[in-house]
């Protein structure tokens, strides 16, 4: 068993040798941000990009995962999901490379770690926060928070001004107090339609990406898993700022991609680098310049 | 003995399959209940409740009022209880907010500024439904005393 972790994985096992470095590509994109951890952290994904043997022994991704769980531990509660998720990752890498079928192993726990962090999202939203389904969460946060800003004005038909007076409206009041000129509260229609699709359309393809991963799938339900994954990284992080995030899920997609199935690799491939790019050029702030929002 | 080790197979792989997602569900349960019972964001904690609610850590603020013989008064976040404030926010348990209670009277005492008595407010916003009416609600009112066994100041 010991020994197992310390050995690399052989080369026939079938795991992508892509979805290792991509992996070890996220730790070195976004280090952890504990001083005493992020070395570590990023010498061990160096070396795990640089010496095959290095990423293809199970012990490798298990001291990682070890570290992400330290991390978590020292800066709690703060972390962000995603994370968490990087930890449960980099675990189920070790174990599966420590398994007799790696490949297998590891598109199964791909899987059901997507179905279930899904599923989780899906249940906070729908059912146990009871401002995502009204709508307010993203008639707030698209006019409050300064990472969604250059799209609500690109897509939402808002000036600079009305947001700034909107932001206004939204600052809080102690309980029953009331403001005797209240600032101006301007919601153009297309602002609420926006907020309304990212409410639905959000949950729908969660909703249908956690049914599609936890169900057993073959055949063109398979097909429609990976489309839905991918679809989701596509849309939701042009405009969500959690890169770290979709590198993830593409990486877990592209650890259930059978060899064979080419197009779907290369699908992953292109999304883990368009959310790249969708993270270093603010796409909605120079079309909303360019179009004088 | 091939269906033997075929089967051997399955069930360390099996294993090997369940137990991050088994983590994955267990601190998911925890992160829900943390939520219900005491105040934690549903942002944070691993629950994968992100984008899911106004109720966010930026949503959230702690604030801090000393008093002594002759002083009352909020201070404010320095930076050095700015981890200690955002934690106690997120999730403002006793322990949390004792931890920041203890670094605020760290700092009073090493500015040597008299503290008795250290109480934390944690506040987030809500937003009306309809008119996204934004107001601000206290979570905590939490007073830690510098000296347990002093009777209480009136």
């Amino acid at each position: 068993m010991w020994t197992r972790l310390l050995r690399p994985a052989p080369d026939g096992d079938g795991v992508p040798d892509s979805v290792l470095t991509l992996t070890a590509i996220i730790l070195l994109l976004r280090p952890l941000d504990v001083w005493w951890l992020a070395p570590v952290v990023l010498a061990a994904a160096c070396l795990s990009l640089a010496v095959r043997s290095l990423r293809r022994r199970p012990i490798t991704w298990l001291v990682v995962a070890a570290l992400v769980a330290v991390r978590i531990v020292v800066v709690w509660p703060l972390s962000d999901n995603h994370v968490y998720l990087l930890g449960y990752w980099c675990l189920a890498i070790g174990l599966a490379l420590s398994s007799p079928a790696p490949a297998a192993t590891l598109s199964t726990s791909s899987r059901w770690l997507l179905g279930a962090a899904f599923a989780m999202a899906v249940l906070w939203k729908a059912v146990l926060s009871p401002d995502y389904v009204d709508g307010r969460f993203f008639r707030v946060t698209l006019l409050t928070d300064d990472r969604f800003a250059d799209a609500s004005l690109l897509f939402g038909g808002l000036s600079r001004e009305q947001m700034a007076d909107n932001r206004q409206f939204l600052e809080p009041l102690p309980a029953g107090a009331e403001l005797l000129t209240p600032p101006a509260f301007v919601e153009p229609p297309r602002l609420r339609a926006f907020a309304a699709i990212a409410t639905w359309a959000g949950l729908a393809l969660e909703a249908l990406i956690a049914l599609l991963c936890l169900i057993p799938a073959q055949g063109r339900l398979l097909v429609a898993r990976h489309v839905s994954l991918l679809a989701f990284c596509a849309t939701t992080y042009a405009l969500a700022p959690v890169a770290g995030f979709g590198w993830l899920l593409a990486v877990m997609g592209l650890a259930q991609c059978r060899v064979s199935q080419r197009a779907m690799r290369a699908a992953y491939l292109a999304v883990f680098v368009l959310i790249l790019l969708y993270a270093e050029i603010p796409w909605t702030g120079v079309l909303a310049d360019l179009t004088g929002r | 003995m091939t269906a033997d080790r075929h089967s051997a197979s399955s069930v360390a792989s099996g294993w090997r399959t369940i137990l991050p997602v088994a983590l994955l569900v267990a601190v998911a349960a925890v992160q829900v209940a943390l939520v219900n019972t005491a105040g934690l964001s549903p942002w944070k904690g691993g629950g994968f409740g992100m984008f899911s609610t106004t109720d966010d850590a930026g949503r959230r603020r702690s604030r801090v009022f000393v008093s002594a013989a002759e002083r009352s008064e909020e201070v404010a976040i320095s930076p050095s209880l700015e981890d200690a404030a955002r934690r106690a926010a997120v999730l403002p348990t006793d322990l949390a907010l004792t931890r920041l209670a203890r670094r605020v009277v760290e700092r009073e005492t090493r500015y040597h500024r008299p503290v008795d008595t250290v109480r934390i407010e944690t506040w987030r916003i809500e937003y009306a439904p309809d008119t996204l009416a934004a107001t601000a609600h206290r979570m905590r009112n939490f007073v830690y005393r510098v000296d347990a066994t002093a009777p209480p100041r009136p």
